[in-house]
């Protein structure tokens, strides 16, 4: 019996004990995530030989000293990340880890959802994405062409709309997912409407909602702090995995259609990942070809959101009208009226 | 029974139990084992039987076993369940 | 017969996987633990399992003791409740440093005995843990019939002291003859602490060793790999046994011959040393030395 071992559990605030975890992490050969909200450790006497994390609804970061496998180490960590998520009401999760590891975590109610270059595994422990795919199914399409965007709209600008309204001319029906995580400058609710009525006019197109499994805090945590440049490629390279094979292929996808990213280094390399990744045709659903069109100008600059946010900033109005559409320039102004 | 609880452990011999209060007057189990599928109806009655023992419906049980003995199971559901309630158990009662 | 307790196992009460297989390492005594090795979170689910576990069929035919909190925290009459509702033969005080503090807890268990009826009543064992406790170790060993014996614990006393644990043990050196003293003037069993190094096989030995040489009827543990080393130790030589069987034939033959005397190479064999040599029997056939048919 291990009278030695000890469980402790902090948030992290605690900045010595957080930089201890990321001394085990380092010689575990794990990345530190820097989203963690709360840490768990097993120590024996004062020896780190286990740790994890929780970040929102996602359990990452679970590591077991290579001495110390095989013990049921892994459990005891995954049972508190567990206790510390349900008491914070969190009852449907994710869980980042490395493959070698699926099986402890099946037996603790997780189920796979995708794994990426025999590096990382997404799981949950829930059938959502089951479901999740059902609805898919019940929402697809026939044609040779089905398109697929998917955005973050923050906000939609004259860009956006140009992009779908290309994809929907090149495709015989158009799927518009709307990225759902609540981590940008406008919310979900009214990106997602914003939308709607800029593109109004299209017949071809259903907009979804975007779900956990479409670059959402748990498939793609680092998306969301892409300013920061910290954009972990394995994880990208996992939301396109999960992106192929867990959705597009129920609705029998063809087409995926990004913007051109002259700019952001980050996106560019996503958009670069992105060919790699759905067009392999040695994966294990059908491949998915990439188009890239090309962003339209105003006075000589690509239009993007983030030009629109900058606008906003200026209190640049009347360049900021020429770039978005209508509904989106009377949203905007109305925001503005509202904060004065 | 009023707020959601949970108690266990995922490790070897234990069992994890989460408890959720639902609309309907039933019991609702969702049971996933480890071990052989052979002790399920076994479990699924001996959850049944306690939560009738102590008066408990209108509750979603969500079971994690990791080949826990039967009295194990009982201990962590109790557990749990007073949790949910925010009472310890009335000893005078039992005997 | 006396009750043999060379090993008392402690199980930590949240330890679901120990407390179901302790009984599996035959220790005299299985001490459930609801006291420090619970997190304060899980005081609550572990009393509950400690209950259940203590009504369980394996644990029928093994001495189960439980460490309880202590009766001032919010725990321990809850602990106390449990417990005795589940059938524990023994409570182990958690801390203690007078007379009072068995009384207290001896006047908690009646109340509960009363109230469901039990009649077999609930053994006490007191753990000296301070400076406080060494000093009235002989009041508190002779202050009630249900102490069936007292036991060093030495983590916190060493801390009392001001001063460590060493391997050599010289600081425990005082509170071992009181404690053994207090217990044996008051005819109950005396135990000693928990040996601290999991992994000090050697260290181990040579503490056992020690103790059982003092006299010591046992010691507490926490590894369960450690309980047939103790056994080992704790078991009589052979020619102790074959003294014993001489001093038991002679006994029986004198019994049998109606001799009011009883003498054994031309020494008087008085009822002490026949109880001595029943003793060593019955010890050697708990380490397995010899069958019972043997006897």
């Amino acid at each position: 019996m291990n009278s030695t071992i000890s469980v402790s559990e902090f948030d992290s605030g605690n900045i010595r004990r957080v930089k201890k975890v990321q001394e085990f992490l380092d010689k575990n050969e794990l990345d530190m995530s820097p989203d963690i909200e709360v840490f768990v450790t097993i120590k024996d006497e004062d020896d780190m030989i286990a740790c994890g994390g929780l970040a929102g609804k996602v359990l990452k970061c679970i590591a077991v000293d290579n001495n110390r496998r095989g013990q049921g180490l892994i459990l005891k960590v995954v049972t508190h990340l567990l206790n510390a998520a349900l008491v914070r009401d969190r009852k449907e999760l994710f869980l980042f880890s490395t493959p070698k590891n699926i099986e402890f975590f099946r037996d603790c109610g997780f189920r796979l959802i995708e794994e990426c270059d025999d590096e990382i595994i997404l799981m949950e422990n829930t059938k959502n994405l089951e479901s999740y795919q059902k609805k898919l199914t019940s929402l697809k399409k026939d044609g040779d062409v089905i398109g697929t965007i998917v955005m973050n709209a923050n906000p939609f600008t004259l860009g956006h709309r140009y992009l779908v309204e290309e994809a929907s001319k090149r495709s015989d029906w158009l799927h518009l997912f709307v990225v759902r995580e609540d981590a940008s400058e406008f919310k979900f609710a009214d990106r997602i409407e914003l939308i709607k009525k800029g593109i109004s006019n299209l017949k071809n197109v259903t907009l979804h909602e975007g779900s956990d499994y479409i670059i959402s805090k748990a498939t793609f945590p680092t998306y969301f702090i892409k300013d920061k440049g910290q954009v972990n490629e394995l994880h990208a390279k996992l939301d396109l995995n999960v992106f192929r094979n867990q959705l597009a292929s129920f609705l029998g996808i063809t087409h995926r259609f990004v913007g051109t990213e002259p700019y952001c280094k980050v996106t560019n390399n996503y958009n670069k990942n992105m060919k790699k990744i759905l067009e392999d045709p040695s994966g294990k659903t059908a491949p998915i070809e990439v188009v890239e069109i090309d962003r339209i100008e105003f006075a000589e600059q690509p239009i993007s959101a983030s030009r629109v946010r900058a606008l906003l900033k200026e209190n640049n109005y009347e360049e900021l009208e020429s770039i978005v559409p209508p509904s989106t320039y009377e949203f905007l102004m109305k925001g503005v009226q509202d904060d004065k | 029974m009023i707020n959601s609880a949970h108690a266990g452990t995922l490790e070897s011999s234990d069992v994890y139990i989460q408890i959720n209060p639902i609309e309907e007057d039933i019991v609702e189990i969702e049971l996933h084992s480890s071990v052989a599928e052979l002790y399920d109806d076994m479990i699924e009655e001996l959850i049944r039987d306690t939560l009738k023992e102590m008066g408990v419906t209108g509750i979603n049980v969500h079971v994690q076993d990791k080949g826990a003995l039967d009295f194990v199971i009982k201990a962590r559901l109790q557990a749990a369940v007073f949790r949910a309630c925010g009472t310890v158990p009335s000893w005078e009662e039992q005997s | 017969m006396m009750k043999f307790r060379r090993s008392m196992l402690f199980v930590p009460g949240a330890n679901t996987a120990m407390v179901c297989n302790a009984f599996v390492y035959k220790p005299d005594t299985v001490m459930f633990d609801l006291e420090d090795s619970v997190a304060l979170s899980e005081k609550d689910s572990a009393r509950l399992m400690v209950y259940h576990a203590l009504q369980h069929f394996t644990y029928k035919d093994i001495e189960t003791a439980v460490r309880v909190n202590p009766l001032d925290s919010v725990f321990g009459h809850l602990d106390l409740q449990a417990v005795i509702r589940g059938g524990a033969d023994i409570i182990r005080l958690p801390k203690t440093d007078t007379v009072d503090d068995v009384l207290d807890m001896q006047s908690a268990i009646e109340k509960i005995e009363k109230e469901i009826g039990r009649t077999k009543k609930t053994k006490l064992l007191a753990a000296i843990e301070s400076a406080e406790g060494v000093v009235n170790a002989v009041q508190i060993a002779r202050c009630s019939d249900r102490l069936m014996g007292i036991a060093l614990g030495a983590e916190d006393y060493v801390r009392d002291l001001r001063t460590q644990r060493t391997k050599e043990g010289t600081e425990l050196t005082a509170a071992r003859a009181q404690i053994l003293l207090a217990a044996r003037a008051a005819k109950i069993q005396a135990f000693d602490s928990v040996f601290p190094d999991v992994r000090d096989k050697e260290g181990f030995i040579r503490e056992v060793e020690h103790v059982r040489g003092l006299g010591f009827d046992g010691k507490s543990l926490v590894n369960p790999n450690q309980i047939s080393i103790l056994h080992d130790i704790y078991a009589p030589s052979e020619k102790e046994i074959d003294w014993a069987y001489e001093v038991v034939e002679a006994a029986a033959h004198a019994e049998k011959n109606g001799l009011g005397v009883v003498s054994l190479d031309g020494k008087m064999v008085d009822a002490p040393i026949i109880a001595r040599a029943e003793f060593t029997l019955e010890l050697a056939i708990a380490s397995g030395l010899i069958g019972e048919e043997d006897e």
